[in-house]
């Protein structure tokens, strides 16, 4: 699975607003809703599912990355946003470090393997540092589109 | 009459395949490639551009040693020609000899 | 007499006839026939061919019901290499243009066919050369009368030495005649030594030219214990093993007198001794040896000598059934290390220049995040049998642990949605088997329940050492101080974070490390079950006062060969039997 099959462009939030956890979830989830990505009056109850699992175990993964998910019957489709912060958030990251690029992972209930597949292209590409480097730098939805898109291309970035 | 009758017996087929089962064309898928060959009347020949071989001998079948994306030629001649190809290629291409693809 | 060393897989001593099994070492000198003869050679062929047949046909229908469809196919593919008109053609034409014996030129065609597969870049493909040795050995046995010698016919006592054992070889294998193993090539998870292990049969693997050494009359002696084989041994040799050998059998009767009893230390410090596995078979034999339960069960058989991949029910029944045996004793199963140079299903990839720093182990594992589901979803479902830990392999930063947890969470779940039952609050942990996260454990600990160190890898890791690599071998020694002292920190940091730790490779099990590992602070071992009552007798011979002493010197010392003959030195005076 690449980046383009679940990454909803439209979606990307450059500069979060917010620097707390919760904060930059619900302006995540309610960017992918702005994007028509949910339906109507989903948005407060996604963001809650996602808070509540991030409460349970955060998924910053140090580095400067977090991949806050859940798992929801209000998506048919797994879809994701992207959003970035140059202030930093504090994620309850395990490095305990400040984390800057946030990728919001929304999947469908009843396809556990597209979740997973999802993760596993999100894995790949984060393991690069090039990428997580890249990513951050990125200042407008456009910048992170085209770096999204290269590294569908090229496997190594 | 009898040049339609000799031109029915020497239908000459050509095609191209890919391997696309991930281990290639290994033992097994050699084998099943050769049965079903010698299962026609039909002279068949393959080849990967550098060699040509006999699609009914296992040996030389095995000898391509063809990787998964390998391009094989398969050439056959005779009264049941077309009927080859289509039951190779299926084999090939669309059953993938049973066996997982990449 | 010649002495060889190499890599002990399987238990006990052996002492019988050499039986060489691989056709590769029949020697077939070229001799030149007269230009009369050619025709009975070209029919000698033809027999050849026929009589091949005709075995294999019978071998074919002896094992219809007992072997897997992996073992047919390979019949299959060789009864179509031996009706392959071709191929007799070009054996025959040899013996035509070149007047030579049928022998020779079976033996001289089916190794070009053989060397030109060996030097096929895909190394599936390259491995089916060992298919064209069979069916020379097939042929072979025809012309040459071998009918005797081959391991399907066996009538006396002997030791099978072979390059590399193929399953077909395996197949035939009698316990009753065949007293010992040892193989060239090979490892730990090596087809001979997974047969070996089995069936109870010494073996010794790993032996690198030891077929060139051997001929078929020679005695050859297999040290299943030390890693060691005797070819043609003197007869003080040999009495000295049949000595060792009976010593080794009353040894093993007298510890296992002591199963019942506690691994405590003389000064009452309790130790948990639990058993490494490989199959669930070997549970059972964990329990008998006086373990307590299972450090370590190594999936990596699940995924071996098969053509697809593990379905998750598979996966299950193995887990299942160990459970079963072990009750509610701890089982730790370990997640897949297998290297992306070993052969797996899902994938073919293309050599890898330096496979122990490639895609391996967890690394590919996370790439391959669709298999990893299948056996995260069965060692789930299998936490609620009994008491299941589930260990990840090769972690070599928190990243990786992070994201190990991250799917196990999504399988959960997963499992939670599907309302299958499993253990929400199982026990998960981390090898350390690398430098990177020995001197980064302290912040591990604080996201993992345990930690088990894998010796063997950390040692080859650390020291930049291929044990399996003669040429370099002698410097792997897990008594190097540049070892020692990242395990020390791994075991201070683990207690620091109050988590559990363990050490479950092959230092465990080795009676001179002992106390070395106990002074620094170790309380539980996981090791091959036939080692655990030697271990324990030394455990409850020593006091904990003086491991700690024994630990002190050796972080003091300096030199690799300095630790280790101070560690042999304390081990004798505790068990001289072992030694």
């Amino acid at each position: 699975m690449k980046f383009a099959d679940f990454v909803c462009f439209e979606a990307t939030v450059p500069e979060l607003q917010t620097s707390d956890r919760d904060g930059v979830i619900e302006e995540m989830v309610s960017s992918l809703d702005k994007a028509g990505k949910l339906g109507k009056g989903e948005c407060k109850e996604i963001a809650r599912a996602v808070i509540k699992r991030e409460k349970e175990a955060s998924t910053g993964m140090g580095k400067g990355v977090a991949v806050p998910h859940v798992k929801c019957k209000l998506v048919k489709d797994v879809i994701a946003a992207i959003g970035l912060s140059s202030a930093g958030i504090d994620f309850s990251a395990l490095d305990k470090q400040p984390v800057y690029s946030v990728i919001l992972l929304i999947s469908p209930v009843d396809e556990p393997d597209k979740h997973l597949q999802a993760m596993e292209n999100i894995f790949r590409h984060l393991q690069h540092e090039k990428f997580r480097k890249f990513l951050r730098q990125c200042r407008s939805a456009e910048h992170v589109e085209d770096l999204l898109r290269e590294a569908d291309e090229n496997s190594s970035l | 009459m009898q040049a339609e009758q000799d031109s029915l017996e020497k239908v000459v087929c050509e095609t191209e395949v890919e391997i696309k089962n991930a281990d290639g064309l290994h033992m097994r898928p050699a084998m099943q490639f050769v049965d079903i060959a010698n299962q026609f009347k039909s002279d068949i020949t393959v080849s990967n551009n550098e060699t040509e071989v006999d699609g009914k001998s296992i040996m030389q079948m095995s000898m391509l040693a063809a990787t998964c994306g390998t391009k094989l030629k398969i050439k056959a001649e005779g009264s049941d020609a077309q009927k080859v190809i289509s039951a190779l290629r299926e084999l090939v291409e669309e059953k993938l000899f049973g066996e997982p693809a990449p | 007499m010649e002495i060889k060393k190499g890599v002990a897989v399987s238990p006990g001593i052996s002492i019988a006839k050499a039986l060489i099994i691989d056709s590769e070492e029949y020697r077939i000198p070229r001799r030149e026939i007269k230009a009369s003869e050619r025709t009975t050679e070209i029919q000698r062929v033809r027999n050849a061919f026929k009589g091949a047949i005709g075995e294999l046909t019978k071998l074919e229908a002896a094992h219809v019901k007992t072997e897997g469809s992996k073992i047919k196919d390979i019949f299959a593919v060789h009864m179509r290499f031996l009706h392959d008109r071709s191929l007799r053609k070009r054996i025959t034409d040899l013996v035509h243009s070149e007047s030579v014996t049928a022998e020779y030129a079976v033996s001289t065609i089916l190794r070009e066919i053989a060397s030109h597969f060996s030097k096929a870049k895909d190394a599936y493909i390259s491995e089916r050369a060992a298919d064209i040795y069979d069916i020379e050995r097939r042929l072979l046995i025809q012309l040459l009368d071998r009918k005797r010698e081959d391991v399907e016919h066996l009538t006396e006592e002997v030791t099978i030495i072979a390059r590399e054992l193929s399953p077909i070889q395996t197949a035939g294998f009698d316990r009753k005649f065949v007293k010992g193993i040892a193989s060239d090539a090979g490892g730990r998870t090596s087809h001979a030594a997974i047969v070996a292990r089995s069936l109870g049969i010494p073996a010794v693997v790993a032996l690198e030219d030891l077929t060139e050494s051997v001929s078929g009359t020679d005695t050859v002696i297999v040290d299943g214990n030390r890693g060691i084989v005797i070819v043609n041994p003197d007869d003080q040799t040999i009495q000295q093993y049949q000595e060792y050998s009976k010593e080794f059998a009353e040894l093993e009767h007298k510890l296992d007198a002591i199963r019942e009893k506690p691994a405590v230390t003389r000064d009452g410090v309790v130790v948990t001794l639990l058993g490494n596995i490989e199959f669930h078979d070997e549970a059972e034999a964990v329990l008998q040896k006086g373990g307590e339960g299972i450090g370590l069960y190594r999936t990596e058989y699940l995924y071996l000598n098969r053509q697809t991949e593990p379905t998750e029910e598979e996966h299950y029944q193995a887990y299942a059934e160990t459970v079963s045996v072990l009750q509610d004793r701890p089982v730790v199963i370990r997640t897949l290390d297998l290297g992306a140079d070993k052969y797996t299903q899902r994938k073919r990839f293309a050599p890898e220049p330096n496979p122990f720093l490639g895609l391996r182990s967890i690394r590919f594992c996370l790439q391959n995040l669709m298999m990893f589901k299948t056996q995260l979803r069965a060692i789930l479902r299998a936490s609620v049998l009994g008491d299941v830990k589930i260990m990840f392999p090769l972690i070599t930063n928190l990243q990786e642990s992070m994201q190990v947890k991250m799917i196990l969470r999504d399988v959960m779940d997963d499992l939670d949605e599907e309302s299958i039952a499993f253990n929400r609050d199982i026990q998960i942990g981390i090898m350390i088997e690398t430098p990177s996260s020995a001197l980064t454990a302290y912040s591990l600990a604080r996201d993992v329940n345990f930690f088990s160190i894998g010796t063997n890898d950390l040692t080859q890791y650390t020291l930049a050492v291929d044990r399996g690599n003669e040429l370099v071998s002698t410097l792997y020694s897990s008594a190097d101080p540049a070892v020692l002292r990242l395990i020390r920190t791994v075991i201070q940091d683990a207690h620091k974070a109050q988590i559990d730790i363990s050490v479950c490779g092959e230092m465990a099990s080795e009676p001179e490390y002992v106390m070395l590992l106990l002074g620094m602070g170790i309380r539980t071992l996981s090791l091959t079950a036939p080692m655990i009552p030697e271990i324990k007798q030394i455990i409850r011979s020593v006091t904990v006062e003086d491991c700690n002493n024994v630990a002190r010197k050796v972080l003091g010392m300096n030199s690799e060969r300095q630790i280790s003959n101070y560690l042999r030195a304390a081990a004798r005076k505790i068990l001289p039997e072992a030694f």
